[in-house]
C-alpha cells in the first residue's frame, strides 16, 4: 500500500541554525507558512531536535505594575538581539557556555498541575510525544498550583498516569526516567505576580542562553484564567522566544461573557498567542475530514444540497455525571458539547475550499460557515434530562439523584438541534446535531445522508420503502475509527434482491498503529505554532451569536427538559424533531 | 404457495407473464408477493430488501415480447400472437380458481434438452447447474432433463456420468443424497445424429411421453461447436419443437469469427427461430459482480453523478488466466484471445458499464441502451491494440510450455494469447475516456476485475509539497468479479499519527465477509432466465452485429498483415506493449501498479 510520506511525526529540522541568522519571517508570514509537510525524508533521517518555528515569536505585551500596561512588543526580526538584552541583564551565567545562542528551548508550564485534565491527559500526552521525539531536544516541564508538592511528589504523581504505546513499550521505562527528570514543580497562586515571577527564574535556570519559547497550559477552572494570564504574561513571559497559552472551554457563558473574557485576555495576550483548545478538532477522524473531501475526487462533486439530504453530528455518553456534576450543572449539554465541539466539526464538515490548509484560510473558511448560519430557533431545539432507571437488580441515579446537581435542576443533559446554512451549497439542508449523557451507547460520529436516487429504476415495485435505503457516509471518529459508505448492493443470487452494505475502512484494521490522543496532536500543534486546530476569536463569537438567543430563551423560559430513562436512546423528542424534516436519525436505524 | 417461491424467486416471478407455471399467476399472487417482499425472510442484513427479479418478469412488455410458445418453425411465425393469447387466458383463468378440475390440462411442462451432453461444458457446469437450480427450489414441478449426444449411452450412463459432477452447497448440504436421486430420476438420454431428423423425431416423441400432454415449453441448450449449430437448430425446430407451449435455445459461443460469419450463423438460425427464441450465452453476464454494476450505478445516488468523462479518466476491464491452452489449443487456435474474451465478455461489461439509464430493467430496454453504446464507438484502430503471445520458460529446473509447444496448436502459429486494446464511446458521457481492455492467458494471476480510474482532485490542497505523486494518487473503484468477489474503493486517507501522511485506502467490500452463502455460478442464473423467458442477460442479434462491426475490421488487419504477436514469458505479467498503450493514452493499468489488488 502506498504511503505518501514515511515521517511518523512533524520534522523539527527544516530551518538549519544557520538560517537563523537570517532576518526573520515576519509574524504574517510565519502565518503562511506550509505546515502540511508530506515529506519524503524518512523519520530516522531528521533530527527530532529543534524546534523550526521559533520564527513565530509574537509581540508580547509587558504589563509593569497592577495598573496601565506598558506595551513593549517584542521584535520578531531579531528574536536574538533582544536574547542578548535579556540575558545579560537577568541571566545568571550558565554553567553550559557550550550552548549556542541560536538554539532554543520550549518550557510548557502546566497551571493547575494537580488537576484531573492535567493528570489524564496533559502529562501523558506530552510524555507520549517524548516518546515519539516529536518535543524539541531541549524542553522543560513545570506543574504549577497551589498545593505544596516537590518536584520528586509531581514526578511521582505524574508517573502513575505514563504508559508507552504497545508498539513503542520497549525501553519504556527508561524513557519515563528522562521525561520525569525534565518535569519539575512550583507551587503558588493563580493570582500572584510574586509566585510567577519566582516561576520565571526558575524557567530561565533551566532555559540557560537559549532562546526560550514558553508555553502555559491553563487547565484551571474558568474563573481564575484572567488572573494566570495576568501573572503569566507579566511575570513569567519569555523574554526572547514566544509566549503562548493555551485555554480549555468553557470560553464564557454566552455571546457577553465570552466577549468579556476575549477583551480581558486580549489585555495580555495578542490573538496568536491565545490557543483556545477544542480537543475535538486534534481527533483523528476530524482531523481526516478535510483530506476525505479535498483530496478525494469522487467526494466533493456529492458535498452540497444537490446530493447531501442532510448531516447528523452525534456525540453521545453511555455515562451521566456521576458524581461531577457541578460544573456540568452550570453550563449543560449545549454549551459543553453542541456549540463547540459539534459546532467546530459542523464548519470544518461544511466549509468552502480554503485558499490553502493554512490556519488563517481554514478558519476564515469557517467563521464563513458560522456568519451564514441564522441563530437557532427554540423551535428547533429539543432538550432532555435523564431519569433513573431500574434494570434488573441496578439502579441507575437520575441526573438528579446526584449530590453535586440542585434538586430542581433544569439543566439539559440531552439535546437535539436542527441548523442551518444559508449559502449557496447548503440552503435547505438540515443539519442535525444531538448530544447527550447517559444514554444507550457512546459514539460520536458525523453521518452524511445522501437524497434518494432520482427516478431510481429499481424502484418500480418499493414505493417510498427503497427510497428510504438513501446512500449514507458515517465518519465514526468514537469509539472503533472508522469511516463507511452505506451502498445498496444486490444480494448475490439467483434472485434481485437489494440490501444495504457498507464499503468499509475499519482503522483497527488497515492501522494497526495506536492512534495519538487528541491532546498529544494539539499539544503538539501549540509547540509548532500550528493554529488550524485552535479557535480564533471571531469565531468563538459567531459560534456563540448561533447559540446565545435560544439558550437566554431556555433560561428565562425556564423550559422544562423533557425526561428520558439513563440508558436509553435519548427523548422522543429528538425523533420528533428529525421527523419534522423528513429524517431519520441514522444512528438509531437498523442497519448500523 | 409461499413455500414452493423459497428461496428463489423464479417460479413465481415469471407468473404474470401469462404462458408460464400453471400454478403461479394473477394480480392476487402478487399482492402476496408483495407483502413478501416487505418481510423478507433470512435477511438479517438490513430492514428493507427489495426483490426486483420479480418485477421484471411481470412487465407487460415481456408478454408482448415472448411470443414464442407457438411452434418453433418459420411458417407458423405469424399466427403466433393469438396463440399466445389462447394459452394466456385459461392459465389466468386457473389461477383465479385453482381448484379447478380442468387445471390439470393447463399444467405445463419443462424439458431441457442439453444437446452435445456428452462434452466437457455439459458435465462441468450445465447439469451442475440445472441440479443447483433444482435443490434452491428453482425450477418448476415438472421439468425433466434430456442429454443428446452421439454417444450410445443408456439412460443409467448419463446419470452415472452426470452424477459425479454433482455438488451440494455448503449451506445445503442436507438431503443432499436425497435430492441428487431425485435429480437424476428426471434426467434421461437420447442418442443420435446432429443432423438428423430423424434422430430429433424419436426425442420429440420420448419427450411427449414424459409431457403426457400438458403445456410443453422446451428449452434446447445447444453445448456443440460451431459448425454444427445450423444443423441441430434445423431439425430441433422442424421436428422437436414443442405444439403447445414455447420452444427456446440457447446457443454458446462463439457466434461466427468476423461479421461475416456472425451475420450468416444469425441468418440461418433466424430461418428457424425467431429473435425471441434464441438465447445467446454469454456467462460473464451472469457474473454476480456483473449483475451488480447495474445495481451499483443505478441504485446509489453516490455513483452516477460521477460515471461520466468530467469525473472517470479511464475504465479498465481485464481478464486474466494463469494457464495457457494446455493441450486444448485447438478451438482457441482457430479463434484467439480477442473473439474468445474480448470481443464478447469484456465488450458486454463494457456496454453495461457505459450504458446510459435505461428506460426501464426490461431486457429490451437494456439491450436496446448496450446497442447504442456500441454504436457510439469507432470499429478498433491497430495502432491502439497490442497482441501477444506466451513463450516457455524455464525457471529454477521447472519449465512452463509456450503456446506453441502445445501440440494442439500448428508450430507456426500466430494465434494472440494476450491482447490489450483502448476503445473509445464517442458520445456526449464518454468523449475521450480511454476504456482499455487486455485479456490474456498464461500471465501471472487469475482474475476479472472492472476498475475505474477517477481523475485527478483538481487544484489539490495537498498538493504542494507533494509534488506529482498525489495525482497519480486518483480515486478507483474495483469491482473484482472473479475470483473473491469484492467491491472496493480506493480513497486518499489520513495516515493516523501526529504526522501529516496520506495514503491510499480501500473502503472494501468482500462479499466472503458479507455474504457468507455460496455465490450461484453464472450458468445457474443464465438457465434459470432462459427458462423464465428472461432475455436481459443475452445478446441479441442487432447487439452481437454491432460488437462484431467494432472488431472485424481490426481482425482482418492483423491476419491480412500477419502480425507478429509480442512474445511473453509464461507466468508473467504479459508483453510490455500492453504498458506503452496504456502510456499512450497517459493512464497506467491499475492491476499491474506497485501496490497489487
Amino acid at each position: 500500500m502506498a504511503t505518501f510520506s514515511s515521517a511518523h511525526c512533524r520534522p523539527h529540522a527544516t530551518t538549519p541554525p544557520s538560517s537563523l541568522s537570517r532576518p526573520r519571517l515576519s509574524p504574517s508570514d510565519c502565518e503562511h507558512r506550509r505546515r502540511v509537510t508530506l515529506s519524503s525524508i524518512p523519520s530516522s533521517a531528521q533530527s527530532p531536535s529543534r524546534l523550526r518555528r521559533s520564527c513565530c515569536a509574537n509581540a508580547v505585551r509587558v504589563q509593569e505594575g497592577a495598573g496601565a500596561a506598558t506595551i513593549i512588543p517584542v521584535e520578531n526580526e531579531l528574536p536574538w538581539k533582544k536574547s542578548k538584552d535579556s540575558l545579560s541583564l537577568t541571566v545568571p551565567e550558565v554553567e553550559n557556555i557550550n550552548i549556542s545562542k541560536n538554539e532554543s528551548t520550549v518550557s510548557i508550564t502546566v497551571v493547575g498541575a494537580s488537576g484531573d485534565l492535567a493528570k489524564k491527559k496533559i502529562f501523558p500526552a506530552l510524555f507520549a510525544l517524548f516518546c515519539e521525539g516529536c518535543l524539541p531536544e531541549h524542553f522543560s516541564i513545570y506543574g504549577y498550583a497551589r498545593s505544596k508538592m516537590t518536584d520528586a511528589d509531581l514526578r511521582n504523581m505524574i508517573s502513575k498516569s505514563l504508559t508507552c504505546r504497545i508498539d513503542r513499550s520497549e525501553n519504556c521505562e527508561e524513557k519515563m526516567d528522562q521525561f520525569l527528570k525534565r518535569c519539575f514543580y512550583h507551587s503558588g497562586h493563580y493570582d500572584s505576580l510574586e509566585n510567577f515571577a519566582e516561576l520565571d527564574k526558575k524557567l530561565k535556570l533551566h532555559e540557560g542562553r537559549r532562546i526560550s519559547n514558553r508555553l502555559f497550559y491553563l487547565s484551571i477552572p474558568p474563573n481564575i484564567f484572567v488572573d494566570a494570564v495576568r501573572c503569566s504574561s507579566s511575570s513569567a513571559a519569555s523574554g526572547n522566544g514566544w509566549t503562548r497559552v493555551i485555554v480549555e472551554k468553557p470560553f464564557g457563558w454566552d455571546s457577553e461573557s465570552s466577549a468579556a473574557l476575549t477583551k480581558a485576555l486580549k489585555q495580555y495576550l495578542e490573538e496568536n498567542q491565545i490557543f483556545r483548545i477544542d480537543h475535538y478538532l486534534g481527533k483523528e477522524l476530524v482531523e481526516n475530514l478535510s483530506i476525505l473531501r479535498f483530496s478525494n475526487l469522487i467526494f466533493e462533486p456529492l458535498w452540497s444540497r444537490q446530493y447531501i439530504r442532510n448531516v447528523q453530528l452525534i456525540f453521545s455518553e453511555d455515562f451521566g455525571t456521576e458524581g461531577r456534576g457541578g460544573y456540568f450543572d452550570n453550563y449543560g449539554i449545549i454549551r459543553d458539547i453542541m456549540q463547540n465541539h459539534l459546532l467546530q466539526i459542523l464548519t470544518l464538515f461544511a466549509m468552502e475550499t480554503p485558499v490553502s490548509l493554512d490556519a488563517e484560510d481554514i478558519r476564515n473558511e469557517k467563521v464563513k460557515v458560522l456568519r451564514c448560519m441564522k441563530p437557532l430557533h427554540l423551535d428547533d431545539v429539543v432538550i432532555g434530562q435523564y431519569t433513573s432507571h431500574k434494570e434488573g437488580s441496578t439502579t441507575y441515579p437520575a441526573y438528579t439523584d446526584d449530590k453535586t446537581v440542585p434538586k430542581g435542576s433544569l439543566t439539559p443533559t440531552f439535546a437535539a438541534a436542527a441548523l442551518f446554512i444559508n449559502n449557496a451549497r447548503w440552503e435547505g439542508v438540515p443539519f442535525l446535531m444531538k448530544a447527550g449523557k447517559a444514554l444507550q451507547d457512546r459514539r460520536t460520529e458525523i453521518r452524511v445522508q445522501f437524497r434518494h436516487v432520482p427516478g431510481n429504476l429499481y424502484n418500480q415495485k418499493h414505493g417510498t420503502e427503497f427510497d428510504q435505503a438513501t446512500n449514507e457516509l458515517v465518519i465514526r471518529v468514537q469509539p472503533d475509527e472508522a469511516i463507511y459508505l452505506m451502498i445498496n448492493n444486490k444480494v448475490p443470487g439467483l434472485e434481485m434482491k437489494l440490501d444495504c452494505s457498507n464499503l468499509n475502512l475499519c482503522y483497527a484494521a488497515r492501522y494497526p498503529k495506536e492512534i495519538p490522543d487528541a491532546y498529544e496532536r494539539l499539544l503538539l500543534d501549540a509547540i509548532d505554532g500550528e493554529r488550524r486546530l485552535f479557535i480564533r476569536s471571531d469565531e468563538l463569537d459567531a459560534a456563540w451569536a448561533i447559540f446565545t438567543p435560544v439558550l437566554k430563551e431556555i433560561e428565562e423560559k425556564k423550559t422544562v427538559p423533557e425526561s428520558y430513562p439513563y440508558g436509553s436512546q435519548g427523548p422522543v423528542g429528538a425523533h420528533c424533531l428529525a421527523a419534522r424534516y423528513n429524517i431519520q436519525w441514522g444512528d438509531l436505524g437498523t442497519g448500523q | 404457495m409461499a413455500g414452493h417461491m423459497s428461496p428463489c424467486s423464479s417460479s413465481s416471478s415469471s407468473s404474470s407473464s401469462a404462458m408460464t407455471f400453471s400454478h403461479a399467476t394473477s394480480s392476487e399472487f402478487h399482492k402476496s408477493l408483495d407483502k413478501f417482499l416487505v418481510f423478507p425472510r433470512k435477511t438479517p442484513e438490513s430492514s428493507w430488501v427489495s426483490r426486483i427479479r420479480s418485477r421484471n418478469r411481470s412487465r407487460k412488455s415481456f408478454q408482448l415480447k415472448s411470443s414464442n410458445e407457438h411452434p418453433v418453425s418459420s411458417v407458423s411465425l405469424h399466427d403466433g400472437s393469438s396463440l399466445a393469447k389462447e394459452h394466456s387466458m385459461p392459465s389466468v383463468k386457473e389461477s383465479l380458481s385453482p381448484v379447478n378440475s380442468e387445471s390439470e390440462k393447463f399444467e405445463s411442462t419443462y424439458s431441457i434438452t442439453v444437446v452435445g451432453a456428452s462434452g466437457d461444458l455439459a458435465k462441468k457446469k450445465i447439469f451442475p447447474a440445472i441440479f443447483a437450480l433444482f435443490y434452491e427450489d428453482c425450477l418448476p414441478k415438472n421439468f425433466t432433463v434430456f442429454g443428446y449426444a452421439r454417444t450410445k449411452m443408456t439412460d443409467e450412463d448419463l446419470r452415472t456420468m452426470i452424477s459425479k459432477t454433482l455438488t451440494c452447497r455448503i449451506d445445503k448440504r442436507e438431503n443432499c443424497e436425497d435430492k441428487m436421486t431425485q435429480f437424476l430420476k428426471r434426467c434421461f438420454y437420447h442418442s443420435g445424429q446432429y443432423n438428423s431428423e430423424e434422430n430429433f423425431r424419436e426425442l420429440d416423441i420420448k419427450l411427449k411421453e414424459k409431457e403426457a400432454g400438458k403445456l410443453a415449453n422446451r428449452l434446447f441448450y445447444l453445448s456443440i461447436p460451431p459448425n454444427i449449430f445450423v444443423d441441430v437448430v434445423r431439425c430441433a425446430s422442424i421436428t422437436a419443437s414443442s405444439t403447445s407451449g414455447w420452444t427456446r435455445v440457447i446457443v454458446e459461443k462463439p457466434f461466427g469469427r468476423d461479421s461475416e460469419s456472425s451475420g450468416e450463423l444469425t441468418r440461418c438460425l433466424k430461418q428457424y427461430l425467431s429473435e425471441d427464441q434464441i438465447f445467446r450465452i454469454d456467462h460473464y453476464l451472469g457474473k454476480e459482480l456483473v449483475e451488480n454494476l447495474s445495481v451499483l450505478r443505478f441504485s446509489n445516488l453516490v455513483f452516477e453523478p460521477l460515471w461520466s468523462r468530467n469525473y472517470i479518466r479511464s475504465v479498465q476491464l481485464i481478464f486474466s488466466e494463469d494457464f495457457g491452452t494446455e493441450g486444448r489449443g485447438g478451438y482457441f487456435d482457430h479463434y484467439g484471445i480477442i473473439r474468445d474474451i474480448m470481443q464478447n465478455h469484456l465488450l458486454q461489461i463494457l456496454a453495461l458499464f457505459a450504458m446510459e439509464t435505461p428506460v426501464s430493467l426490461d431486457a429490451e430496454d437494456i439491450r436496446n441502451e448496450k446497442v447504442k453504446v456500441l454504436r457510439s464507438m469507432r470499429p478498433l484502430q491497430l495502432e491502439d491494440v497490442i497482441v501477444g503471445q506466451y513463450k516457455g520458460h524455464s525457471k529454477g529446473g521447472k519449465s512452463v510450455p509456450g503456446y506453441t509447444d502445445d501440440p494442439t496448436v500448428p508450430k507456426d502459429s500466430l494465434t494472440p494469447t494476450f491482447a490489450a486494446a483502448a476503445l473509445f464511446v464517442n458520445n456526449a458521457r464518454w468523449d475521450g475516456v480511454p476504456f482499455l481492455l487486455k485479456a490474456g492467458k498464461a500471465l501471472h494471476t487469475k482474475r476479472a476485475e472492472i476498475r475505474v480510474q477517477f481523475r485527478h482532485v483538481p487544484g489539490n490542497l495537498y498538493k504542494r509539497n507533494f509534488g506529482t505523486d498525489l495525482d497519480k494518487a486518483t480515486n478507483e473503484l474495483v469491482l473484482r468479479v472473479q475470483p473473491d468477489e469484492a467491491i472496493y474503493l480506493k480513497i486518499n486517507n489520513k495516515v493516523p499519527g501526529l504526522g501529516m501522511r496520506l495514503d491510499r485506502s480501500d473502503l472494501n467490500l468482500f462479499f466472503k465477509a458479507r455474504y457468507p452463502r455460496e455465490i450461484p455460478d453464472a450458468y445457474e442464473r443464465l438457465l434459470l432466465d432462459a427458462i423464465e423467458g428472461e432475455r436481459r442477460l443475452f445478446i441479441r442479434s442487432d447487439e452481437l452485429d454491432a460488437a462484431w462491426a467494432l472488431f472485424t475490421p481490426l481482425l482482418k488487419e492483423l491476419e491480412e498483415k500477419k502480425i507478429v504477436p509480442e512474445l511473453y514469458p509464461y507466468g508473467s505479467r504479459g508483453p510490455v506493449g500492453a504498458h506503452y498503450l496504456a502510456a499512450k493514452h497517459n493512464v497506467r493499468w491499475g492491476d499491474v501498479g506497485g501496490e497489487e489488488s
